[in-house]
Parts: structure tokens; C-alpha cells; sequence
């Protein structure tokens, strides 16, 4: 009997065209989508996901191929592992990375039960990244063949036992081709444009949606200041803030300022020069390997790419504690911001990441 | 060969029903409005299926009106007793009915209707006294379901219809779920409005019938043609008609025999489940429960993840209802019962009917059992995660 894939569905282009894949491999193939954001972010059938328009492209493809497909529901889950989290980083000044949470929490845990319990052999998504499967049996994370969509970077939590049971069959190929494999397929939703925002924040901007979700006492107002300590303005809680931002601060000065600073405590958003910005590295914690064998890692050469859209940086990496470790930049860098993922790269190859705690303090 | 345990949704169409379809396109029969021959022929058709459902409940057959299904048959009788001249602002309900029902019933409260809805015990059991306490001068309409979809509970509606006929109400009964299950008689339950449904008995979907137990009782709500005494405008589903009439008279055939013989297959699925399965629940009540259904609550595992796993292992059941989108709600019937959304959540409800034999339940009970381990087993973490 051929092996059983589930592959998450999520009714755009990729997912469907890495379930006709598998499926032509000759998988059993079960698709499976999830129901994650809450009632009312469906923002009126636009690129978004979980809108009754996505689970029928995603249903169209499955009836078109013919294998089962089934939508479950994981709302509960998405709110407490995903939504309340994003809420919670971004209250505490931070700006939390939701698609890591989603992969990490919801794809790659969740979902993985259901697999199990479906008797599945493999989870499938549409990510653009590569499993490579060395002499000795081990796993490893590779960038995706297109370096333009390239998602490896939201997958570094990966360990070896689910890289063993994970397949990306899109990784060795670019979007045009998977758009031209959409169109030879047949599949109505080949031209569709790509979701680009967050799946379950509505057209008012995450900080209504954080505004939204919270109490009035959990909200951290303050001032808007400079290096100096010189209040400039008054502002209307720290979450509408996130480190380098440079609009919407409220402040009228000669040159141009950026969030250098955001504290939880005072609720003080301090704002700098752009020159100010520069780290010379970071702190970063819950670090993970796709290898566990270098968590001990001591002065290790990587790069690391400190956000999704932004390149790597050659860097050196120590261990200072079970999962917590410090990464020295070969060059400053303005993007250290306290939330976001860490990435940890040699050449091709994903090792590891972590999150961001905040900048090396020299 | 997948198992089909999910006849409360709609069951397999009969081979008598086929039969009669065939014969009917055979003959040629046209409009059974028309003067024509062919028109008269084709009422002969519709007349005699009216004959066969009518006998099936005990009516008359011009009390009964043919229409699109249970839904509209629902739609019906809610919208069609409150259009009434009657001044009459209450409705007596239920909060375990079905959504034909309980949609109808806040679309009337919107509009300034009363509606009472009346909490189940935790076997699905309204209580006539709850009932009756509603039943007055103002109360225009009384409609409960007799046998509930979701777990089965066959209501007692006992004194009912005599209060209703005391204080001038509607008594509306959905029996759409317990026709060609139990016996279903409209003098004996005195009701003056019943549901039915033709694909729950083996008819295809898009025929159901009203019965009315005196025109003057409603206002039609189709606009048009006099068809169906006035009461349903719009060109009888001829086809519908002929399949639903075939599927009463194999109903009433061997009605006794069948429920006894689903009954017996119940209970032997129910008592096979309880042995194999440790911490298995049943939701449904023990006594007055339709001999075909049965709700039950599997232990530490997810009734969605079961699902999907029996259809994959070829055994068809289901779990409250499915949104828009295709994805399994928690029971608003078990909620509404008491149970937790946890409990309703890993809840499945099997329906056996006339194509269900013997081997099949043996064979679904074995495989319900293995699919229950293999989820059950899995637990939390159904392929291990090491963490990193």
C-alpha cells in the first residue's frame, strides 16, 4: 500500500500544487485544511486565509485530483498558541513573528497529531524549503531552491524526527513553475494572488486588532522620548510601536527619528538617529538545532538573518545557556527587534534560531 | 465496501423506490396540472403517492401537501401559522430542534414574536408540563420535534394537543427524523401541522410533505398556482412525489419488523462498543430512543479526528453539523442537553436503516474499536516530537 500524506491545504496555489505532486508521486493522499482564524477577520474574500472562499479552491483541487479532503477545525488552538501570544509580545513591547507560531504550534504539532491518528507516514505544506537526508541518516533544513520565496526561515524549529516525517515537494522549484504547474493542472486558483499580511488580523492594522483583544489596564501608555530623556510627545499604548519604525511616531523634528527603544515598564517609546540604531549583535532565547549536537556551540561561525525579508549576516555564535544564546554580527545591523526570529544559516543550510530578547549590550 | 452508518442524514434510495421511479418514466406522465390525458395521468401518479404517504401517518390525503423537503415543510408551518390574522405573539419550542426550526423561530423573534424554548433533561426529554405551562390565549404555535436527529430521544408529548385545541394553538410536530423509524400517526398525536421527509426514508432529497390538518390552520407562503389545494403553489415534483409515496408503502410494509430488527442491531452495536471501548459514553437516553440511532462520546479522543479516520477505514458516520466551510460544530442538541463542549466535541452519532445488515455492524464495531485505539493511543502526540 502506497504511503498516506496529509498535506495542509490552505486553498492558494502552493499548498494545492504540492498536493497534486504527491499525489502524481503516487502518496495516498488525505487533504487537510485547518479553520484557525476566529469569525469576522475574513476581510471580504480578499488574499487572506481561512475565508469560505479558500476551503472550496482547496475543496475544487482535492475533487479535481480526486483524494479526500477534509477542513478541521483548530480555532481553540490558534487562539491560545497563536493569537493570545501576538496579543501578549506585542503588549510587552516586543513584535512576535505569528507565522513561526503557526508552523511551530499549530502545523507541525497539532496537525502532526492528527496525522498520527490518521495513520498518516508524512506531513506536507507547500513552504518553499528542502530535507535533505545525509549518509548517516541525519536531516537537514535547506534553503528553498527560488531564494526569492524562500520560507526556510520559518522553519527552523524543525527537529529531526519531524524533518523525517515532513515533505516540502515544492522546494526545488520556483513560482513560476509551481504557478505553470497550477495552470497544466488545471486548477482554477492558479493566478491567485498570494496572501501577504497576517491571516487573521482584519483590514484595520494590528495594533486595532491588539487594541481590540485587551484590557484597558493592560495597555502601556507612556511617552514618546529622545536619547536624553526629553518627553516629545504622548502616545496611545507601546504596542503601536515596533524597533526602526519611523512613521506614526507622533514627533515633529529636523531629521529623521526611529524607535530605538520600546519599555514595558515605563512604557517609554525612545526614539533615535538612524546611526543610532546599529547593533553589534543580540541576545536571543528558546534556541533550538535541527542538529541537537550543537547546542553546546562556542564561538561558531554562521549567518544569521535576523527578519524574514532581510539578509543574512555573518555572525558568531555562543551558547550561554540551555537555549539562550549571543550572536556577534561581523557588521552592526538597525533590525535587531526584540520578538522576531533569529535564524542561524551555513550557506544553504538552516542549523537553528531562536527568538530575539533584545540587542548584544556591547 | 464503505459502511453507510449515517441514515439520519438521509438514507440509501430503496429499491422500491427505484422501481417506482422507473415505472413513472416509463409512462410517460407530463404536468399533473394539465386537462390533457398525459396530465391526467400524471395525477393519477401524484394522487396515488399522496394515498400511500397519507396511509403511512393516518391522514386523509388532502391533508397532505407536498413540497421541497422538511425544511420547507418547517418553513411552512412557522411562517405560515404566524402570518395568521390571530393576534396570537407566542410560539412554544424547543432549543434542540433543528435548524429548519430554531433559524425560522429568531428570524420570528426579530419580528417581534415571543418564542419560548424549552430546555431538554440530559437524555433530550422535553417535559409536557413545561410545555402546557406556555399553552394559552396568546400562544399561536406549539412545534416540537418527535424524535430528535442528533441522539434519538422520541419526545412524550402528552396532553399537548388537547391544551392546544383548549386554548386555540397551533400544534406543529416535526417528525421528519422518526417517520419510517416508529410509528407515526397524526390522530394519535392530535397534532395539526407534521413535517416529513422524504430522503430520511429512502426517497431521494427534494420531496417532503406538510401535513395540514385543516387548510383554514395556515397561510400559504409561495406565491402562484392552486397546486396542492392552495396551500404550496408551484408544479408538484412529480418524481419526488412517486419515490416518497413508493418509500411509505415499503415503510409501512414492514415497519414493526424493521424497527425491532434495527433496535437489535443498536443494541448489539451499543453493548459491543461499551465492551470494547473503556470510558465509552452513550448521549442518547436509555428508553424511548429510535431504534436506529445511537449518539455516543468516545473517551480522549477528538469525535472530528475520529470521524475523518472512520471515513478512511470505509465506515460513514457523523458529528453534529458541518459549517459552510465543511467543518464538524459541537452538537447545539448535546450543549443544550448538558454536556460539555469537551463532551460534544468527541461525540459521534452512528444511524443504521434499511440497507443495514448484520455483518456490516459487526464489521463497523470492529472497526470503530481499532480506529478508537489507534487515536486513542496517539494521544497528544501522535508522532513523537523530541523537543529541540
Amino acid at each position: 500500500m502506497s504511503e498516506r500524506v496529509i498535506v495542509a491545504m490552505s486553498g492558494g496555489v502552493d499548498s494545492s500544487v504540492a498536493a497534486a505532486i504527491l499525489a502524481e508521486q503516487g502518496y495516498d493522499v488525505i487533504g487537510i485544511a485547518m479553520r484557525l482564524a476566529p469569525e469576522g477577520s475574513d476581510r471580504g474574500g480578499r488574499a487572506t486565509c481561512c475565508s469560505y472562499e479558500d476551503f472550496e479552491d482547496a475543496r475544487r483541487v482535492a475533487e479535481r485530483i480526486n483524494f479526500p479532503f477534509y477542513v478541521i477545525d483548530l480555532r481553540p488552538d490558534f487562539a491560545a498558541r497563536v493569537i493570545a501570544p501576538f496579543v501578549d509580545e506585542y503588549l510587552q513591547g516586543r513584535t512576535p513573528n505569528p507565522c513561526l507560531l503557526c508552523n511551530r504550534d499549530i502545523k507541525f504539532d497539532r496537525l502532526w497529531e492528527r496525522a498520527g491518528a490518521l495513520g498518516a507516514n508524512y506531513v506536507a505544506t507547500g513552504h518553499y524549503a528542502r530535507i535533505q537526508r545525509d549518509g548517516e541518516g541525519r536531516f537537514h533544513l535547506l534553503r528553498a531552491a527560488d531564494s526569492r520565496k524562500d520560507q526556510s526561515y520559518f522553519l527552523f524549529t524543525l527537529s529531526q524526527a519531524q524533518l523525517a516525517r515532513t515533505l516540502f515537494p515544492l522546494g526545488s522549484m520556483t513560482k513560476d513553475e509551481v504557478r505553470a504547474r497550477a495552470r497544466d493542472l488545471g486548477l482554477a486558483n492558479a493566478g491567485k494572488p498570494e496572501s501577504q499580511e497576517i491571516c487573521f488580523v482584519p483590514g484595520g492594522g494590528y495594533a486595532a486588532f491588539v487594541s481590540s483583544r485587551s484590557r484597558p489596564e493592560q495597555i502601556r501608555t507612556g511617552n514618546v522620548i529622545d536619547s536624553d530623556g526629553r518627553v516629545l510627545a504622548r502616545h496611545a499604548g507601546i504596542h503601536h510601536f515596533t524597533i526602526g519604525q519611523r512613521r506614526g511616531l507622533g514627533v515633529a523634528a529636523g531629521e529623521p527619528l526611529y524607535v530605538g527603544a520600546i519599555s514595558p515598564h515605563s512604557g517609554a517609546v525612545t526614539v533615535v538617529r538612524r546611526e543610532r540604531l546599529n547593533a553589534t549583535g543580540l541576545r536571543a532565547a528558546r534556541v533550538s538545532w535541527v542538529d541537537r549536537r550543537m547546542r553546546e556551540s562556542r564561538d561558531l561561525p554562521i549567518e544569521v538573518k535576523i527578519r524574514y525579508r532581510h539578509p543574512a549576516i555573518p555572525a558568531r555564535l555562543t551558547m550561554t545557556a540551555e537555549d539562550r544564546a549571543q550572536v556577534r554580527f561581523a557588521r552592526e545591523d538597525p533590525a535587531v527587534t526584540p520578538g522576531q526570529a533569529c535564524v542561524f544559516y551555513r550557506g544553504e543550510e538552516v542549523l537553528g534560531g531562536g527568538l530575539i530578547e533584545g540587542p548584544l549590550e556591547s | 465496501m464503505s459502511i453507510y452508518l449515517d441514515h439520519n442524514a438521509g438514507s440509501p434510495i430503496r429499491p422500491e423506490v427505484r422501481d417506482a421511479i422507473g415505472a413513472l418514466l416509463e409512462s410517460g406522465a407530463a404536468n399533473p396540472s394539465s386537462v390533457h390525458r398525459r396530465g391526467q395521468n400524471a395525477r393519477r401518479w401524484l394522487e396515488e403517492a399522496r394515498r400511500q404517504l397519507a396511509l403511512l401517518i393516518g391522514a386523509h390525503p388532502r391533508q397532505v401537501v407536498f413540497c421541497s423537503g422538511g425544511t420547507e415543510a418547517n418553513n411552512l408551518a412557522i411562517a405560515g401559522v404566524i402570518a395568521l390574522p390571530a393576534g396570537r405573539r407566542r410560539i412554544v419550542s424547543s432549543s434542540i430542534e433543528h435548524s429548519s426550526i430554531l433559524k425560522p423561530l429568531a428570524r420570528a423573534e426579530a419580528d417581534g414574536m415571543e418564542v419560548v424554548r424549552i430546555a431538554p433533561d440530559r437524555q433530550g426529554r422535553i417535559q409536557p408540563r413545561d410545555v402546557l405551562a406556555h399553552i394559552d390565549q396568546h400562544t399561536a404555535l406549539v412545534t416540537l420535534g418527535l424524535a430528535n436527529s442528533e441522539v434519538g430521544t422520541i419526545q412524550n408529548f402528552f396532553g399537548v394537543s388537547a391544551q392546544c385545541q383548549a386554548a386555540g394553538a397551533v400544534f406543529h410536530i416535526d417528525a421528519a427524523q422518526a417517520l419510517g423509524r416508529i410509528a407515526v400517526d397524526v390522530s394519535e398525536s392530535g397534532c395539526d401541522l407534521m413535517t416529513l421527509s422524504g430522503h430520511k426514508i429512502g426517497a431521494p432529497a427534494g420531496i417532503g410533505a406538510l401535513f395540514v390538518r385543516d387548510p383554514s390552520m395556515i397561510v400559504a407562503q409561495l406565491a402562484g398556482g392552486p397546486q396542492e389545494h392552495g396551500l404550496r403553489a408551484g408544479t408538484p415534483n412529480l418524481i419526488g412525489a412517486v419515490a416518497f409515496g413508493a418509500a411509505a408503502a415499503a415503510v409501512r410494509a414492514r415497519l414493526d419488523e424493521e424497527s425491532a430488527r434495527m433496535a437489535a442491531l443498536r443494541d448489539f452495536m451499543l453493548s459491543r462498543l461499551m465492551a470494547e471501548i473503556p470510558g465509552l459514553c452513550l448521549n442518547s437516553p436509555d428508553d424511548r430512543l429510535l431504534p436506529n440511532t445511537l449518539n455516543l462520546a468516545f473517551p480522549a479522543v477528538s469525535g472530528e479526528t475520529m470521524l475523518i479516520a472512520l471515513d478512511l477505514e470505509g465506515v460513514e458516520v457523523s458529528m453534529g453539523s458541518a459549517c459552510a466551510a465543511g467543518a464538524v460544530e459541537p452538537s447545539h442538541v448535546l450543549i443544550a442537553m448538558g454536556r460539555s463542549v469537551e463532551i460534544a466535541r468527541s461525540s459521534l452519532r452512528l444511524s443504521l436503516g434499511w440497507s443495514t445488515t448484520a455483518d456490516e455492524v459487526e464489521e463497523a464495531c470492529r472497526r470503530i474499536v481499532t480506529v478508537w485505539r489507534r487515536i486513542a493511543r496517539s494521544g497528544n502526540r501522535s508522532i513523537e516530537v523530541p523537543a529541540s
